[in-house]
């Protein structure tokens, strides 16, 4: 009898001498097959122990609705043409709460229809590239956004905003930072650290950020633009190359690193608050490829021989060093990484301290280092290095030369007194 | 009537259901921060058309957090921690009082909060224990859920921009107790509600004070809608709220009477909103000239409603006050509607004019509000389906509990909740374990007065009053630092004090009750003085010891009060006031140069010896 009770039931149970009436709701991945979960009337689920429920018997049978996927690119809404692409996740959803089940909105239709402010900001499209969680997030990855976004670029769009699950998303807005010479127009990462599903979730304000900016700024360039502050109102525009992921929860997570936002969009009154300019210096040029033969090493005290060994002796062929401080490891690391060198590897130096610069000329142990041939970074965060490596490897460039050059704004000579 | 009641009880866990925080500490400092929250637009207006509104709007919210009472959870910028283990046993142990279904794991909800009160825009609430009963004499109360949720933040101001909200409240855990339907009349509602709380407090799993209990009270006559009353924080309440709705209910069973006698239809609501600004700019009553400003004044017609807008069965029961109340969801200041159109002073001639554009026949009312834009229609539209549904009797509505135990108007209720799983919070599994020895001993109602009574030595009646107070503690805490002070005289502060304060709304706070019974139990100031001295240090928030010095009360001894007795007597000889009179004529001289700086009964001895001797002399 008990095998019977299936998900999509409307059933009457009797549970303990009491007769309980609900919809029997699909188990997630984490909870144990021992249990049902059971929708009630008045809307709460619970959970029983399938060993004690008797069947009493199946009042109706429910058949899912399969969700409509509907990838519409019909443009929808007014202004300048912006498409928004979809690379997983949940850009705006809705809930069911008959079911509890949570929608995403697939269409331009159904985004603007949750979203309406954008269809008064832009002439929406839309378009799903892929559907990876952010933690899934491959190199191959990388090089399909740079794809699509080269190819709408070339078919009219003026700005592109591409909604990313929010933990790599500064990885990959830093490769399509390189990935893309000269971009005519701005390319916008966004995310939300609140899921859509709540009436409190940061996916509106975050996406009438990002596509006023992708509408509105001349600006050329890869950018990530998300909350500022705590307060519902302010969308800060960081640099893709140099922004960074600071806090696990918070909407302002998203920082930029030794160096200001670039701009901030005021949602209220549309409006973009900008002091720079980046104008494209030449054509549209597209370097999509990556190869993940490159990896950071960070040091710690104590820090393992045989892992030094591992990453400094495998096959990879760049190595940035989050190092201490101004850049400093400790001097029983020095025979890997010149071992490294002789082979041919590149070793590039960046600091732990994520904010700062390092500075290997300060001390012995860095003048060391640089005799071997440790390249220093800069102020260039190690996320940043990793994927500039890559892609450098993958576009067959020099590494020695091209990684402390300043190409997509990823390295300053100089840092503002002010954070 | 048919009653119902949700009973709202804090827990008194160390912590919040969902992060550390603790919201008896006191803040050092807060920040303030303002969200906007999104409702797809679907689902609007089906949850609460005025709170949807306002969010379409895109009013901001603003949120104080504290330091120390609130955490990044409650700003909804830290996902919630595993649910406070200390709450979920009590959640069980009250599931087995009331011998309710436990359910073998507990799923956390979100129910769709839109009115702001919570950061995330939903309430996280779970069942644990199902279809109970509570045993009341003789009657059995089903109950039907026992839930364990959190509380909402609470509301600081309603501000021209949008509500603001302290997140000091936000996340304290609750358990919320739900009863089956019962038909009863006000007298036995009370009772029932009586025994449930205090059944509830005798287990000391709940925390004491002021809106640490909150009932909210269904109610209906015949079939009509259920009225939600929310609100009621007063054991006391309860009853009148129950007799107000059952006449307010009533006179609107009766208005549906009189609207189909007067052959109303509901094809008869839709007449056009008209506009009457032009007519009223010519009037000269000033009062309408203020309220128009420069404003438009716009009116709906309320077919056969004349007359029935000003009638009230029982105070602040008319019907014209809960439109006042529906319109003031849209930031209007109120309404004026045909019944009271008399007082303000129109011409007779533009009156006949609005008259003939309204379309008004026999029996007809209109309700006009002054305003602009879109608020101004859709209140009208708000409005008019509630005069539409006059003609079924009471409609289902929310309400609110005043002080005096009568009811406004809050909002239309809304359907059913709005929920779906908090995928934040893993699920928890309640073992037979858990089920079987998460139990509470429970002594009996009238054995937990007797041991009040008993061990400090009150009458049971003052036992009784005490146990059912929110000060309980406070009292057995003061009884037992305080030896030297008789009990009765702390509980007389606790029940009448306090609660003659809280009237006038004036908070009690336990560190002033604390500081002037030190200075009662050291002498240096009479028992007599803590009334008026309670009152000035509460409501103008200033120390204790400050209003004694401000006062000048300090005791004086014995011998000084011999000597002002002495001298208040000598000085009534020359009146020669009639000797049946004179104790009370010199006791109340007396008492007026020595209140609160003398023991009362030493005054009362002391006047009486010195009366004796004068007579005897005589
Ligand atoms: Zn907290």
């Amino acid at each position: 009898m008990v095998q019977q009770i299936k998900p999509g039931q409307f059933v009457q149970l009797e549970y303990n001498g009491r007769l309980l009436e609900g919809l029997v709701m699909p188990r997630s991945l984490y909870e144990d097959e021992k249990h049902i979960t059971l929708k009630l009337k008045n809307g709460y689920n619970i959970g029983l122990d399938s060993g004690k429920v008797r069947l009493v018997k199946v009042v109706e049978y429910e058949t899912p609705a399969q969700p409509i996927e509907e990838k519409s690119y019909n443009e929808i809404g007014n202004g300048p043409r912006v498409l928004i692409m979809g690379t997983g996740g949940t850009i705006a959803s809705k809930v069911d709460y008959r079911t509890g089940a949570v929608k995403p909105a697939f269409s331009a239709k159904e985004i603007v229809d949750m979203v309406p402010e954008i269809g008064n900001i832009a002439s929406i499209s839309i378009k799903t590239i892929m559907n990876e969680l952010s933690e899934n997030m491959k190199p191959e990855n990388w090089s399909v956004m740079s794809n699509e976004v080269y190819k709408a670029f070339n078919s009219g769009y003026r700005g592109i905003v591409i909604a990313h699950g929010t933990d790599t998303m500064h990885y990959s807005a830093s490769a399509v930072s390189f990935a893309i010479e000269n971009p005519p127009g701005p390319v916008v990462f966004v995310g939300s650290q609140r899921s859509s599903d709540r009436p409190s979730s940061d996916s509106a304000i975050n996406l009438q950020g990002a596509v006023t900016f992708a509408a509105k700024s001349n600006s050329s360039g890869v950018f990530v633009a998300m909350h500022a502050g705590l307060d519902d109102n302010l969308v800060a525009v960081h640099r893709g190359t140099r922004v960074r992921k600071n806090h696990t929860s918070r909407r302002d997570a998203f920082e930029s690193v030794n160096d200001s936002p670039f701009a901030y969009i005021d949602i209220e009154k549309g409006t973009v608050k900008q002091e720079n300019e980046t104008t494209p210096q030449g054509k549209i040029k597209l370097m999509p490829n990556f190869l993940a033969k490159a990896s950071i090493f960070k040091f710690h005290p104590g820090i393992s021989e045989s892992l030094a060994n591992a990453v400094f002796g495998g096959d990879l062929l760049s190595i940035i060093i989050e190092g201490t401080g101004l850049g400093h490891v400790s001097r029983e690391v020095f025979p890997h990484i010149r071992s490294a060198i002789t082979e041919g590897k590149f070793v590039g130096m960046t600091s732990q301290c994520i904010w700062g610069s390092v500075g290997m000329t300060v001390y012995e142990t860095g003048r060391d280092l640089m005799a071997m041939g440790v390249v220093p970074l800069g102020d260039m965060l190690s996320e940043t290095a990793l994927v500039k490596s890559m892609w450098a490897l993958g576009n067959g460039l020099d590494l020695g030369s091209v990684m402390p050059l300043n190409l997509r704004g990823e390295i300053a000579t100089r840092r503002p007194v002010e954070k | 009537m048919k009653m119902g009641f949700e009973i709202h009880i804090q827990l008194n866990t160390q912590q919040k259901l969902f992060c550390g925080c603790n919201p008896g500490e006191i803040d050092t400092k807060t920040v303030s921060f303002g969200r906007k929250l999104r409702v797809s637009s679907s689902e609007m207006g089906e949850i609460d058309p005025a709170a949807a509104f306002e969010i379409k709007k895109g009013r901001s919210i603003t949120y104080v957090s504290g330091d120390r009472t609130s955490c990044l959870v409650e700003a909804d910028e830290e996902p919630p921690h595993n649910p406070n283990s200390e709450a979920i046993k009590s959640a069980i142990i009250i599931s087995n009082l009331f011998s309710a279904g436990i359910v073998d794991e507990i799923h956390f909800m979100r129910k769709i909060v839109v009115d702001g009160s919570n950061t995330s825009g939903f309430q996280r609430t779970a069942i644990v224990g199902m279809d109970g009963r509570f045993v009341y004499v003789e009657n059995v109360i089903g109950i039907s859920t026992i839930c364990l949720e959190e509380d909402a933040g609470r509301l600081v101001e309603k501000g021209e921009n949008g509500p603001v909200y302290n997140l000091d409240r936000l996340g304290v855990p609750l358990l919320e107790i739900t009863t089956e339907p019962v038909e009863a009349d006000a007298a036995t509602g009370e009772k029932i509600a009586a025994g449930i709380g205090r059944t509830l407090k005798l287990t000391g799993l709940f925390a004491r004070g002021l809106g640490t209990i909150r009932q909210d009270v269904n109610v209906s006559v015949g079939n009509y809608g259920v009225v939600e009353v929310k609100g009621v924080q007063k054991l006391e309440q309860i009853r009148k709220v129950l007799e107000f709705e059952e006449k307010r209910q009533n006179w609107l069973v009766e208005v549906s009477r009189i609207l189909n006698e007067r052959k109303i239809r509901e094809a008869d609501f839709d007449a056009e909103i008209v506009n009457l600004t032009d007519l009223l700019r010519a009037s000269n009553s000033q009062t309408i000239q203020r309220l128009l400003s420069d404003q438009n004044a716009l009116a709906l017609k309320a077919p056969g409603f004349s007359g029935l807008f000003a009638k009230e069965p029982v105070p602040d029961s008319r019907l014209g006050l809960d439109l006042a109340d529906l319109c003031k969801l849209f930031g209007f200041k109120g309404i004026v509607h045909s019944d009271e159109i008399s007082k303000y002073g129109i011409e007779n001639q533009i009156l006949n004019d609005m008259s003939r554009r309204l379309d008004l026949h026999e029996n007809d009312g209109f309700i006009l509000i002054f305003g602009d834009g879109e608020r101004t229609s859709r209140c009208l539209e708000m409005a008019r389906l509630r005069l539409k549904q006059s003609l079924n009797g009471p409609p289902s509505e929310t309400r609110m509990a005043t002080d005096k135990g009568a009811t406004r108007f809050l909002r239309p209720r809304p359907g059913a909740s709005r929920m779906y799983p908090e995928t934040d919070i893993i699920t928890i599994l309640v073992s037979d374990e858990m089920k079987a020895s998460y139990r509470v001993e429970m002594k009996s109602w009238e054995s937990a007065v007797d041991d009040i009574a008993d061990k400090y030595n009150i009458p049971h009646q003052v036992a009784e009053q005490l146990l059912d107070s929110d000060y309980l503690e406070w009292f057995t805490e003061a009884a037992v630092t305080f030896k030297s002070i008789p009990s009765t005289v702390i509980a007389s502060v606790v029940l009448q004090t306090f609660e003659e304060l809280r009237k006038d709304g004036i908070q009690a706070n336990k560190v002033a009750l604390f500081d002037i019974l030190n200075l009662v139990s050291k002498g240096s100031i009479a028992k007599e003085a803590i009334p008026d001295v309670l009152r000035e240090s509460l409501s103008q928030a200033i120390s204790v010891e400050s209003v004694i010095k401000r006062r000048g009360l300090s005791s004086i001894s014995q011998e000084e009060l011999k000597k002002i007795v002495a001298s208040i007597l000598k000085d009534s000889r020359r009146e020669n006031v009639q000797k049946e009179k004179i104790y009370g004529v010199i006791m109340g001289r007396v008492m007026k140069q020595v209140r609160g700086k003398i023991d009362g009964m030493l005054v009362d001895q002391e006047v009486k010896r010195q009366i004796e001797e004068e007579f005897r002399s005589n």
